[in-house]
């Protein structure tokens, strides 16, 4: 335990965005947290489908490196954002996306991506489709 | 008004409709009098906008109104033009978008909005009724911005290459037979327009395939800026590997402030004059024009000076609450203008569409844009950007954390295969 966590804090000294790592900039947190409290939450699906340029449709993208989000247990969806936020866990890029949401935005976020199937958007070989589309 | 199911819709038309080309088989699905939502541009922003309205509405019928049969996704077109990626690899048509969720596609150019009768003239005379307009037809060039520079010579010898497509090849070609120790001259343009870390990417990338093929060439960016993003991390780039602030530098950057902006094209002798009045020879010049919101955009009174001015709420047109702005025309600033950003102002714009349909609220708008980009296959960098609604007469508030140099290889080569995975995962979700 002791040794995880001396490790979790070299890496967050590696990653942390005020080491010359990274460049941050406009909104700060607190202004972050003060327009969130000005408007409605965004919804669930609203901030989820901002995700799928990366984890595919609906968090439902199972052939890529990215891991997928479609059916993703909320507890756990909730618990590694969260990690994420706080720089608690190792990220090349999860920080610095995760680090402006609330934990009410977490939670709407784990509920829609709960509710995805598990299941790889639509068909796995597209490319090969619109070749064969093409001909 | 008969309502299906999305299970029902796919049942119907997804895995039967594959290859079939179900052009029009919406009118059929679907009630006349279900609202019809048309979509002029079938670019990244047009296309998710078709995508993303069924997925949240089984019954609207959906027009896209694209002249191309086909489209070549800019995103990795960088890679192309150092020749070690296609166009293939990039290019997608509409079949999935026809026969998984029964969108109309009519190729053809859109011309006139008829506001008062809410109906769309496209160039072959068609006249298409709309409930509600979503305009993304990309940007439009501003070549007279360098004197003696035109779209006729963008489109032969002097390519600008800034839509994925013929004028990608011909760069790529002029960069492989140029002759050795010659020079490439890029002219990037002021702010704003598409993908702004590309002009470096691109350059960084011909870099790279030039100190293998032809060492002591050399690529000179005049930049009509005095900064871009990822800037130190390119600058990083280009010393370790490209001998910047050397006599031998293969690459250089010129912004403005030292004379980089780029007055003139002489196509007879190949020079590029600058802002200093330094004339530049190149064996390859490739003008980068400045940009403007497309023609169809400025033609029906969507723009007020260069770009469209929108609702932050839903980018419905400040000029006509049924029409809507997305994509590289509106002005959406502080947002850059990125295919990433499109597809998400096009969830935005779907939401506030479907939410009136069906007499709800419009929600809270947000925007992320977790962009990409590349030094080479080994040297990646990423921008995570989130824009917060402020109001709908004002502009989104931004926040962002982007890359720095690293001397961690592992941190450059991560980002890279970031890059490639966006890449994928991205045309992925667009088109299928």
């Amino acid at each position: 335990m002791k040794k995880r966590l001396l490790m979790s804090v070299g890496l967050a000294c590696l990653l942390n965005t005020s080491v010359s790592y990274a460049i941050t900039g406009g909104t700060t947190a607190e202004e972050n947290a003060k327009l969130r409290g000005e408007y409605p939450m965004p919804s669930g699906e609203m901030l989820g489908d901002n995700c799928s340029a990366c984890h595919g449709t609906k968090g439902a993208e199972f052939n890529e490196a990215m891991p997928p989000l479609a059916g993703m247990k909320k507890e756990n969806f909730i618990k590694l954002m969260k990690a994420y936020r706080e720089n608690e866990f190792p990220s090349i890029v999860m920080h610095d996306v995760a680090w402006v949401f609330s934990d009410e935005e977490i939670e709407a976020m784990a509920d829609f991506f709960s509710a995805q199937k598990p299941e790889e958007w639509t068909q796995a070989d597209w490319n090969a489709s619109i070749k064969e589309n093409r001909q | 008004m008969k309502t299906m199911t999305r299970r029902e819709l796919i049942k119907l038309f997804g895995n039967a409709a594959i290859g079939t080309g179900l052009l029009g088989a919406s009118n059929l699905a679907f009630a006349k009098q279900s609202a019809h939502i048309v979509i002029v541009g079938g670019g990244v922003g047009g296309a998710a906008a078709a995508k993303y309205m069924r997925l949240l509405n089984s019954d609207v019928r959906i027009t896209i109104i694209e002249p191309q049969p086909q489209y070549i996704f800019c995103p990795g077109s960088n890679e192309v033009v150092a020749d070690f990626d296609t166009l293939e690899t990039l290019t997608v048509d509409y079949n999935t978008l026809k026969s998984r969720y029964a969108v109309n596609v009519i190729q053809d150019y859109a011309q006139e909005i008829d506001y008062t009768g809410k109906s769309l003239i496209l160039a072959k005379g068609d006249v298409i009724h709309y409930d509600k307009l979503i305009v993304s037809p990309g940007p439009d060039f501003k070549y007279n911005a360098v004197e003696g520079y035109s779209k006729e010579l963008a489109e032969g010898d002097f390519p600008a290459a800034w839509h994925a497509g013929p004028q990608t090849l011909t760069l790529r070609d002029q960069i492989k037979s140029m002759p050795q120790g010659g020079t490439v001259l890029i002219s990037s343009p002021v702010d704003p327009y598409r993908c702004p870390p590309a002009p470096y990417e691109r350059a960084s990338f011909i870099a790279n395939k030039l100190k293998h093929t032809n060492p002591t060439a050399k690529i000179l960016i005049l930049d009509s800026k005095d900064d871009f993003i990822f800037h130190d991390v390119y600058m990083d780039f280009w010393k370790k590997e490209h001998g910047l602030g050397t006599d031998n530098a293969r690459i250089e950057w010129v912004p403005a402030k030292n004379g980089g902006h780029v007055t003139k094209l002489d196509t007879n002798n190949r020079t590029l004059t600058t802002a200093s009045g330094q004339t530049l020879r190149g064996d390859v010049i490739n003008i980068i024009p400045p940009e403007m919101a497309g023609s169809f955009v400025r033609m029906n009174g969507l723009v007020k000076g260069d770009w469209a001015p929108i609702n932050s709420k839903d980018f419905s047109s400040k000029r006509d609450k049924d029409v809507y702005v997305i994509g590289d025309s509106a002005a959406a600033d502080p947002m850059p203008k990125t295919g990433y950003i499109a597809s998400n102002q096009a969830k935005v714009v779907t939401k506030a569409i479907q939410a009136e349909l069906t007499g709800k609220e419009i929600g809270t708008p947000f925007i992320t844009n977790n962009c990409v980009a590349m030094a080479a296959e080994d040297w990646g960098m990423t921008v995570a950007e989130t824009f917060r609604y402020a109001g709908n007469d004002r502009a989104y508030e931004e926040s962002y954390v982007m890359s720095n140099p690293t001397e961690n290889p592992y941190h450059r080569h991560i980002r890279a295969e970031v890059a490639k995975n966006w890449q994928r995962t991205f045309r992925k979700d667009i088109f299928s």
